[in-house]
């Protein structure tokens, strides 16, 4: 029986335990960054935090899919240029009919997918298709408009609108408008097929995602061979990495305090742009008690927006009022329309019956997200209602609870898709806004001249802000932080897609 | 997880050191600080340990905040108390379900026919063959992010520590002269289990749970930081250390005090630990 007597750890043994418990805490506090991997003219390394959590867009919604494969792996007919104007890419040229319902697009010869196969008008007319037949995410209904797709030769494709739309030809630019080979479809959560100028070497799940130039490549090859995203679930590790030189660059910095890490004298340049990436203060506009406007209102005015951008995101970044950056042509300052009003917010509460109420934030566990949390509940907490917070796991759990079931009252997420106002109109997504003059100002918008569609849409904006569809806490900035030497990151963030074709080492000189 | 081995038998022919007692004392003080600091924090923290206030961000220690505010201008010593409170509810509660489901499955263990002993301990391997944090994600995730979770997770993945102990603290005094005399004077099972085998296996039990307290405040804290166990703005020193993080640069002194505090609270059960063993030891020597 001896043999099966307790373990007694020797006393000297459960003392180094003690010490290495100790020093794992400490190691928690330094949070060792990871090694140099050693950085070379031939690879890019680029910092990301989110990982996709698969690499098809056609069915995963989340922005870090199209972050990393499109205008990479995948092409459109169009792309956004640095300014964030439509110009042709895979299309050589098009044409828009006098009524505004036809495109004619004339495409580009001698273009290959990686799988080898030929991109023809028939590839695009498959991959239009499929948008409004297979494709699950909610941003598909873009594509709705298209009444027919024909292929009038190789490559000649006419697209037929139900009615004009500015917004069509914009959203062809997106991922959307991705060109997909008819034999290349089978495996897209894993084996992308495409005709851009680099092609998946390899994918660690957890950890990175490696992209090799496409030899076949149609345009001017890129000059930087290999490029690797890393993924991070903590930027606080991706900034520690990169200070130890595990990374080339940074296109989004997560830490925004840190900024000052990044020095000239340490070989780092850093840049503040802006995107499209406006944090969303997401109310719930089905549920009591923010079914009422008054409450809506109450939120917005409750909260001091200046405090909370220097508290939860270092001060940089811009405050709107509304879904719209100051990128787009439509842009009106609204920061103005519910203007930081404690009083004002408990009177309404009041007036709305709604003190004592409890509104869960539940939102996902990403840095910005949580500290705005945090503010947030503070403020709202002083009209009277309660609010508990829950983080969540991002993005899995997060994007099935509340951005796919709705089980939320208040929530705060990034929307990074540009020109996404769209999203408040369908009464069926996760806001439950749906206001009918909204909406059908949208859709003036979308099917008038030019001029009508700046017009309509400021008008829209407004709306959306004075209805308090949500509250938007403020506009993400495009924090950059490059190698010495490394140059063609862009400044701004301009559409969903991270491009490493412009990438490129300067000469030492 | 340490193997279950024969003990060393030059172990009993050396005299009982005498580190004992030292330990004791100072993992005594050491874990006592955490106790009054967490009960203290009930009454009195020096300001609301919750109260955000954005004009006073980031204060360097001294003056009205001892060891300064954090982000959010929340006096850290305040956060610092409360979250002792969080860490000791956490490790308590913990231990008490391992050990609650824990010792009783492993006496059972011990008296079972064969099969039945077989049956509980492979089960008790399934649950080992998951590391334990990985577990109290897996747990965490499914369902939801709190302190609540994060206790259970980390008790459940305890449970195979002291159902191993207790089976094999109790083989020998199941096969020892007096419980057999105990079962032929008609004592039933159960009667023998809590009479009999439950006092003699209290000294390694009592052990293994001030050890398990310290993994469980480690575990706490690594939970808490990866966003899975206290939710925010409750203080716990986990999550102290995630907020902290992304300050490491510009406010690397926010990062120290939750270090230290938990580095403490698990030297000092680590110590208890030590120390209650080794007079717990010693006294079976002299016995013997």
């Amino acid at each position: 029986m001896r043999a099966l007597e307790p373990p007694r750890p020797h006393g000297l043994a459960a003392t180094t335990r003690a010490l290495a418990a100790a020093a794992a805490a400490l190691l928690v506090v330094t949070g060792c960054g990871a090694p140099d991997d050693g950085g070379d003219g031939d690879q890019v390394r680029v910092g990301l935090v989110a990982e996709p959590a698969s690499l098809d867009f056609t069915s995963n919604d989340g922005a870090a899919i199209p972050q990393a494969m499109l205008s990479n792996v995948y092409e459109g007919l169009v792309e956004l240029d640095e300014e964030g104007e439509v110009r042709p890419l895979l299309a050589e040229d098009y044409e828009r009919s006098e009524d505004g319902r036809t495109y004619t697009f004339r495409l580009r010869e001698g273009v290959r997918f990686s799988d080898g196969a030929e991109f023809t008008a028939e590839d695009a007319v498959f991959s239009i298709e499929r948008v409004k037949e297979e494709w699950t995410i909610g941003l598909a209904d873009r594509m709705d408009v298209v009444q027919e797709a024909t292929a009038t030769d190789a490559h000649t494709l006419e697209v037929r609108l139900e009615h004009p739309s500015n917004g069509w030809l914009y959203a062809m630019a997106s991922r959307i408008g991705a060109m997909f080979s008819r034999t290349g479809v089978d495996d897209l959560a894993t084996d992308p097929v495409g005709t851009g100028p680099y092609t998946l070497d390899t994918w660690e799940r957890g950890d990175r995602l490696t992209l090799q130039r496409n030899p076949d490549y149609w345009g001017e090859a890129p000059q930087v061979p290999t490029v690797v995203f890393r993924y991070f679930q903590d930027p606080g590790a991706m900034n520690r990495t990169m200070l130890a030189g595990g990374l080339d660059a940074i296109p989004n910095l997560q830490e925004p305090e840190e900024l000052g890490g990044f020095t000239p004298d340490g070989g780092f340049r850093v840049a503040e742009g802006t995107t499209h990436g406006e944090v969303v203060l997401a109310m719930n506009n089905d549920e009591p008690p923010l079914d009422d406007v008054r409450v809506r209102r109450a939120v917005r005015h409750a909260i001091d927006r200046e405090a909370l951008l220097e508290t939860a995101w270092g001060g940089h970044g811009t405050l709107i009022g509304s879904m719209v950056p100051p990128l787009d042509p439509w842009y009106e300052d609204l920061t103005g329309v519910h203007p930081y009003d404690p009083d004002r917010a408990r009177g309404l509460v009041e007036e709305a019956g709604a003190g004592g109420e409890t509104l869960r934030l539940r939102v996902p566990n990403l840095p910005y997200a949580v500290n705005s949390a945090q503010v947030v509940q503070s403020e709202v907490e002083k009209t009277g209602m309660d609010v508990e917070i829950e983080s969540l796991e991002f993005p899995a759990r997060w994007l099935e609870e509340v951005h796919g079931a709705g089980d939320y009252d208040m929530s705060i997420i990034a929307h990074v898709e540009p020109r996404d106002l769209h999203l408040f109109a369908d009464p069926d997504y996760y806001f439950h806004y749906g206001g009918e003059e909204f909406a059908s100002l949208l859709e003036e918008a979308d099917r008038g001249s030019p001029e009508e569609q700046v017009a309509k849409t400021r008008e829209a904006a407004r709306v959306l802000s004075e209805d308090a569809a949500a509250d938007w806490l403020f506009l993400m900035p495009n924090l950059t932080v490059a190698r010495e030497g490394l140059a063609g990151l862009p400044r701004d963030q301009v559409g969903e897609a991270f491009t490493a074709k412009t990438l490129r080492w300067e000469e030492e000189g | 997880m340490r193997p279950v081995r024969p003990r060393r038998a030059p172990r009993r022919a050396v005299p009982p050191r005498r580190t004992g007692a030292a330990s004791l004392a100072a993992g005594g003080v050491l874990v006592g600080a955490v106790v009054a600091t967490a009960l203290l924090s009930l009454v009195w923290t020096p300001h609301p340990p919750e109260a955000v206030d954005t004009g006073a961000a980031l204060l360097p220690p001294g003056g009205e905040h001892p060891l300064g505010t954090d982000r959010f201008g929340r006096d850290v010593l305040s956060r610092i108390m409360a979250g002792a409170r969080v860490t000791l509810q956490a490790g308590v509660s913990a231990v008490v379900i391992a050990a609650a489901v824990g010792v009783p499955l492993g006496i059972a263990a011990a008296m079972a026919p064969t099969w039945l002993s077989r049956l509980v301990l492979r089960a008790n391997d399934l649950v080992l063959a998951f590391p334990a944090l990985l577990l109290c994600i897996m747990l965490s995730a499914v369902y939801g992010g709190s302190t609540l979770t994060a206790m259970a997770a980390i008790g459940v993945a305890t449970v195979p520590l002291f159902a191993r102990l207790a089976r094999a603290a109790a083989l020998p005094v199941l096969a020892s002269e007096y419980t057999a005399a105990a079962r032929a004077a008609g004592r039933g099972r159960v009667a023998v289990a809590v009479r009999h085998v439950l006092p003699n296996i209290a000294d390694v039990l009592i052990v293994q749970a001030s050890v398990a307290f310290a993994i469980a405040i480690l575990a706490e804290a690594a939970l808490s930081y990866l966003g899975l166990g206290t939710q925010p703005p409750t203080p716990s020193w986990g999550r102290m250390l995630q907020e902290a993080q992304g300050l490491l640069s510009s406010a690397p002194l926010l990062s120290l005090w939750p270090g230290l505090a938990v580095a403490v609270a698990v030297l000092g059960f680590n110590l208890v630990g030590d120390g209650l063993r080794d007079l717990l030891d010693a006294g079976g020597a002299r016995e013997g």
